[in-house]
């Protein structure tokens, strides 16, 4: 019974080895953890990185181990302890580790680990039901100042980047980001219910999740937290409706405490060369992933920022004791 | 509706060609094989294998896809009869009756209607997406918290139908499950309740280690303890090996009464395959002319929640194809599956990409039929498990149910749980206190906390919320009747009584 | 009420029936000094330390019942159990999470669990189940590790395949 599916797997891996493995491939033979359970985006990061690093023959083989639990807060605990010094490991990471550590009273902090590169990065949107009363920022931002208790966010787990970002919304409008009403569920699915069935007044995620939503009409989306206007898109920035409000869901790769300069630029290079390839362009592309390349010390500076930042809300809100 | 009729008739002759048959066939495979892991639901089970569809065309790789997710379910109702460890949440209710059945040398028979029954299921789930896809989910995002709450409540009164004879002792098992589910980063505060400092806790007690636990290590030491006195004697097959005739009138009709709770509670964004199999399970309890079985073995407590099971997978298609809204693991790891060929889910989807759509749901027809080609020959064959001598049987045993959580989750931590679930099950099954409502307790407990305090806190902490929303003031109504009848009949029961 | 009924009723008190109501009545207590630890920082509907109170109130209720049932010995009679087995499958136990969390790999692990597992239910031919158990786990191994790229930790024999 089993013949038959050995020898198509057995093909299967065969083949994309032969594709994959350029004669000038490197020995690197890496480890990559994510963080999460298999199938969220950490994971759907380290498997993407394991297709691209493969593929662009930057790495001769990559692993990927999956340790889930409490956003990331044991992945990062077994990395520091069990992984210092090793050159060939890496771990996928992002915004939501910075908060959950905060709040889960982490004995490791990202402040152990080497920072080796940001990587991608998903712009945040607010949406209301379409046949909701409020148009733009602005209106939203005049409900939220007449009574902030009865304007109810739908969003993401409580401390993650959509809860952050009500609390910032609050704050760039001129009200007490303590008193949100933030309504945090499992899941993008759940909420976005939530939203269309008009139980929330407005909800709060990645933009790729809700684009079909908008683009069909269901969802109006109030505003962007990019910069600046996304090219080919009518959705406009929060900053262009005078509310200061930017951030971005990132995602970004780090190594073990005490490895050595060297053992670092080896990392560095091979994630630099990834980026560069076209196979990890490719998979930007299908998953919708903003391309947010930041690597070197450019990328621990803007490490260190967001987690001043983060922890100031979360502490704001009353989820981190101050 | 002729539209439909087109698509799906062309979907068809897409899913039919003999390279996507040997796809269906080679998924379903794959599926049953790694499915059959304790701990090891379909999410992940799809997770794992889903690298291997990589190399396919988008066609053949999503029927290999539906394939490999039906195996997957498949795979852990046949652990649940054969060995007594659901292999997922949603097959908890298969174990109940199941393994009574396959210890009395009736699985043959139990393996059979859960099959033929996921197949039924299965097949009038599909159709019902076909065809009631759009309309269901405009009902289905209507449900607000205060409605899931309700939906919970009726649920936990059904769940006394898994409580044995005795009130308190099921009270006692139900609030030691709401007890476990509190353990972990509440939900709604991100604050860690019952963790105390253990990093491993936070994100609360993972389901199947509990049942895995309870059921499977928990039966081996109890059964190792008493093995001086009575010696456990399994004959693999008494009687037919195949379902009679007797247990085809059986069971036809759990079938469609599962499918019926499965398929519409599926769909709601927040409902999930374990209550609709709970309230299958309650329901053919209460409904059955063999209530005496009830507990030792009755056939009708397979076939409705594996066919509710498999229903509700199905609807979870609903919220999935129509609006992208990923509601299980199961369907996020779909959507994965979809992206991967720049498909995006959602209210376009139906418009964009027909051919797709209506090919995934003409796979699903053909995956659901490989399932049965592939299993039902291999009953025989499973059956024969249970013939293994005792030692090597329960060792087995172990070694696989400790094997689904060393690849989930390989912490000494989550092991050592693992373990002390098996000395919880084991006293528990000693003392007497039955074993379900626990992981009932757990699995509803958090539910329907995060939805109550979602509601209070949308309607700024007014408890009229629950009543003025019809739906929930339909439901609360439902679980109240449920909860007052009995004592009302057997108060007019008495009442009749006296007259005589 | 109960001391009446324990006088009527032939049957005596349970002891192991007072031991689970004391063990419930302390469940409740954790659960309520846990719960006290929260802060309340929803500020609006239902903060998180009402559940557990909830809970916690329920326990107590059913630590009273089952105190009240093992008073009146009305317990399932019981048949006397067997520790050795029980303590044989539970070593089994602890040395399959020993050698996993040392480093010591699957395939070592679960073989210990299968012979003493076996051992438990009366096997004595530790040598022959130890043969099988290392070939059963080994195959199992390849079987889900390689095949189908289940990560199942690796211990000195994994490296050696």
């Amino acid at each position: 019974m089993f013949r038959f599916p050995t020898r198509l797997l057995g093909a299967a891996v065969a083949l994309g080895l032969a594709a994959a493995n350029p004669a000038f491939a490197q020995q690197l033979e890496l480890k990559l953890m994510a963080p999460a359970a298999p199938g969220g985006g950490w994971d759907q990061t380290a498997r993407s990185m394991q297709q691209a690093l493969v593929a662009s023959g930057v790495a001769r083989s990559v692993q990927v181990t999956n340790v889930p639990g409490a956003g990331g807060s044991v992945g990062i605990a077994q990395f520091v302890n069990g992984a210092k010094g090793d050159g060939n490991q890496m771990m996928v990471n992002g915004f939501v580790m910075v908060g959950a550590l905060a709040m889960n009273k982490s004995p490791v902090t990202l402040e152990q680990v080497t920072p080796i590169a940001r990587l991608t990065e998903e712009i945040q949107v607010i949406v209301v039901p379409a046949n909701s009363p409020i148009k733009n920022a602005q209106d939203l931002a005049a409900a939220v100042k007449a009574d902030i208790a009865k304007v109810t966010f739908a969003g993401g787990s409580a401390g993650g980047v959509d809860h952050v970002m009500a609390a910032l919304f609050a704050g760039a409008v001129g009200a007490d980001p303590k008193k949100i009403n933030y309504i945090p569920f499992s899941g993008g699915g759940e909420s976005l219910a939530a939203i269309l069935g008009g139980k929330v007044t407005a909800g709060i995620s990645g933009l790729s999740e809700y684009e079909g939503q908008i683009k069909s009409g269901k969802l109006r989306a109030l505003g962007v937290t990019s910069e600046k206007r996304i090219a080919g898109s009518d959705i406009p920035t929060f900053r262009e409706q005078g509310v200061d409000l930017v951030i971005a869901n990132w995602r970004s790769v780090v190594a073990p405490p005490g490895i050595t300069p060297e053992q670092r630029k080896t990392l560095s290079d091979a994630v630099e060369k990834m980026v560069k390839s076209d196979a990890w362009k490719e998979i930007l592309k299908q998953k919708g992933w903003e391309d947010a390349y930041l690597g070197g010390d450019a990328f621990a500076d803007f490490l260190k920022k967001e987690a001043v930042r983060v922890t100031d809300v979360l502490k704001s809100v009353g989820l981190v004791k101050s | 509706m002729i539209d439909t009729f087109a698509a799906l008739a062309h979907g068809m002759a897409v899913a039919i060609q003999p390279m996507n048959l040997l796809y269906a066939l080679i998924g379903v495979f794959l599926g049953t094989a790694v499915g059959v892991l304790p701990g090891i639901g379909p999410a992940l089970t799809v997770a794992l294998l889903l690298p291997v569809t990589y190399k396919l065309d988008p066609g053949g790789s999503l029927i290999m896809f539906a394939g490999i997710y039906y195996g997957g379910m498949y795979g852990g109702s046949t652990t649940a009869i054969l060995i007594n460890t659901p292999g997922e949440s949603a097959s908890m209710a298969t174990a109940l009756e199941g393994n009574k059945m396959a210890k009395a040398g009736r699985g043959g028979p139990a393996l059979a209607t859960s099959a033929i029954g996921s197949f039924v299921a299965g097949t009038i789930a599909t159709i019902g997406l076909a065809f009631l896809a759009p309309w269901l989910v405009d009902v289905a995002v209507r449900f607000g918290p205060e409605d899931y709450f309700a939906l919970m409540c009726v649920a936990f009164v059904t769940v006394s139908a898994t409580f044995g004879d005795s009130p308190v002792r099921g009270l006692t098992s139900l609030f030691i499950g709401l007890t476990l589910g509190l353990v972990g980063i509440d939900k709604l505060t991100g604050q860690a309740r019952l963790a105390f400092g253990v990093p491993e806790l936070l994100d609360g007690v993972e389901v199947t280690t509990l049942a895995v636990g309870l059921f499977a290590v928990g039966e081996a030491l109890y059964v190792a303890s008493r093995r001086r006195h009575t010696e456990e004697k399994l004959e693999p097959v008494r009687g037919s090996l195949w379902m009679t005739k007797e247990d085809w009138k059986r069971s036809w009709k759990p079938w469609l009464r599962g499918t019926m709770f499965g398929f519409p509670i599926g769909a709601l964004p927040a409902g999930g395959a374990e209550i609709p199999t709970f309230l299958s399970y309650s329901t053919e309890k209460r409904l059955t002319k063999h209530p005496e079985e009830f507990g030792k073995g009755a056939i009708e407590g397979v076939a409705g929640p594996e066919a509710a099971n498999n229903a509700s997978a199905a609807g979870t298609l609903v919220p999935l194809l129509t609006l992208g809204l990923p509601t299980s693991a199961t369907a996020a790891m779909m959507l994965a599956g979809f992206q991967q060929y720049g498909l995006n889910p959602g209210p376009l989807l139906f418009a964009e990409r027909p051919d797709l759509v209506w090919g995934l749901i003409a796979s699903l027809f053909i995956a659901n039929c490989m399932l049965l080609v592939l299993n039902l020959p291999l009953v025989g064959l499973w059956v024969r498990l249970l013939a293994v001598p005792q030692p090597w049987l329960y060792a087995g045993i172990l070694v696989f149910a400790t094997m689904g959580t060393i690849a989930a989750k390989p912490s000494a931590i989550e092991l050592s749980m693992l373990a002390g679930f098996g000395v919880l099950g084991f006293l528990m099954r000693r003392f007497d206190f039955p074993i379900a409502p626990v992981v009932v307790g757990l699995i509803l407990g958090p539910i329907a906390e995060s939805q109550l305090r979602r509601a209070l806190a949308i309607s700024l902490g007014d408890p009229m919320t629950l009543a003025q929303s019809p739906i929930s003031a339909t439901l609360l109504a439902v679980a109240l009747i449920a909860l007052l009848a009995p004592f009302v009949l057997k108060g007019l029961g008495r009442f009749k009584a006296n007259e005589d | 009420m109960t001391s009446g009924d324990s006088t009527q009723s032939p049957r005596r008190v349970d002891p192991a029936g007072l031991v689970i109501a004391a063990l419930l009545a302390g469940l409740a207590a954790v659960l309520v000094w846990d719960a006290r630890g929260l802060q309340s920082v929803a500020m609006y509907g239902m903060g998180p330390e009402a559940m557990p109170i909830v809970v916690a109130t329920g326990l107590a209720l059913l630590a009273i019942g089952n105190f009240i049932n093992a008073l009146r010995g009305n317990l399932p009679a019981r048949e006397s159990a067997d520790p050795v087995p029980v303590l044989l499958i539970l070593v089994g136990l602890a040395l399959l999470i020993a050698v996993i969390g040392f480093g010591g790999g699957f395939i070592l692990a679960t073989s210990a669990l299968f012979v003493t597992t076996s051992a438990a239910f009366g096997r004595r031919a530790i040598l022959v189940d130890s043969i099988i158990a290392l070939v059963m786990s080994t195959l199992i191994y390849l079987v889900f590790d390689r095949l189908l790229t289940l990560s199942l930790p690796a211990g000195p024999l994994e490296r050696l395949l």
